[in-house]
């Protein structure tokens, strides 16, 4: 595969997999957009353009899987917090367990080839 | 909110009002919101989180959030399919799927099953329409060949409608189009949202 073919592929795995990663992040409480994007920063590859995760978090709200609320902050600018919904919960946990089937069968498919390449 | 119109020397300010150009159509309050929140993230960014070697340039910034156009069209393309899947207008609808044509097969199919639908819906109401001005030349002929709706010159064998495609044009035609957004409504929960895609940045 040549290297732009790589990063195309890359992108779209990225794409496919913020909006289990965003649902993640809040799952243990709320956040406001720079913390989440710190945190998927910090634990993941998955954002390139930070933007971007803004219009996610608009959708995600859109369709019912998180709350948002304005906030006073000492920033001096006040913060949308977002948090999960009750649906959003019962997205991100089946989303999450689709997740770890889905991957853990990739990867024991892609194990051999792992190994080839260590000898 | 103080994003309004405020000519920009400043890069924020600049960045900020070339966003709400690029938002231009979607409600007044929700680009306000987007402005707001986006205007947080960057001046915090910018602050870094309170020590000195955190802190970042404003141009980086704006550059790690993206351009404008870019931002703007992801946000405008996810309200394009909002305002379709919530209304019933043949036109936004149509412009929703035809967005989603130019990026999967299943969106291919959908927008072209909605532009014959709505094609065959037009031509019905249109040979109901016709018909007081072309009598001779409007109406529904079946021949051996093939079946002919609306056909000018007057084609041979027998005219089965006469006057009555007036009202059956009307209905006909209303129940295509009915049925095409309907169906292209409930097409559209399985577009990709274009929030979802992450442009790749080398």
């Amino acid at each position: 595969m040549t290297e732009s073919g790589l990063e195309n592929w890359e992108a779209q795995i990225r794409k496919g997999w913020l909006d289990v990663a965003i649902l993640a992040t809040l799952w243990k409480g709320r956040l406001y957009g720079l913390e989440i994007l710190r945190e998927l920063e910090s634990r993941s590859d998955l954002v390139i353009t930070e933007g971007t995760v803004y219009p996610l978090l608009t959708r995600l709200r859109k369709d019912g899987l998180i709350e948002g609320k304005w906030e006073e902050s000492d920033s001096g600018h006040p913060r949308r917090y977002y948090k999960l919904s009750a649906a959003g919960r019962s997205r991100a946990q089946a989303l999450a367990r689709h997740s770890h089937d889905f991957l853990s069968k990739i990867d024991a498919l892609i194990q051999p080839l792992l190994k080839e390449q260590m000898r | 909110m103080s994003d309004h119109t405020e000519p920009a020397n400043d890069p924020v300010d600049s960045y900020l009002a070339a966003l709400r150009k690029q938002l231009a159509g979607l409600p007044a309050d929700e680009v306000d919101e987007i402005l707001q929140e986006l205007r947080g993230h960057i001046v915090e960014r910018a602050a870094g989180s309170g020590s000195e070697q955190n802190r970042l340039p404003v141009e980086r910034v704006l550059r790690e959030l993206g351009t404008p156009e870019e931002i703007g069209s992801l946000y405008r393309a996810d309200a394009l399919v909002a305002r379709a899947r919530a209304g019933f207008s043949p036109a936004l609808i149509i412009r929703a799927t035809n967005r989603w044509a130019t990026r999967t097969v299943l969106g291919f199919l959908a927008f072209l099953t909605g532009v014959m639908g709505y094609a065959v819906g037009c031509a019905f109401i249109a040979c109901a329409v016709l018909k007081p001005f072309f009598p001779t030349h409007i109406g529904l002929w079946i021949n051996s060949h093939n079946v002919l709706l609306g056909a000018a010159p007057r084609p041979h064998g027998p005219e089965l409608l006469g006057w009555w495609i007036i009202p059956y044009g009307l209905a006909v035609g209303s129940a295509f189009i009915l049925g095409v957004t309907v169906f292209l409504r409930w097409m559209l929960r399985f577009i990709p949202r274009a929030s979802q895609r992450v442009p790749f940045l080398a």
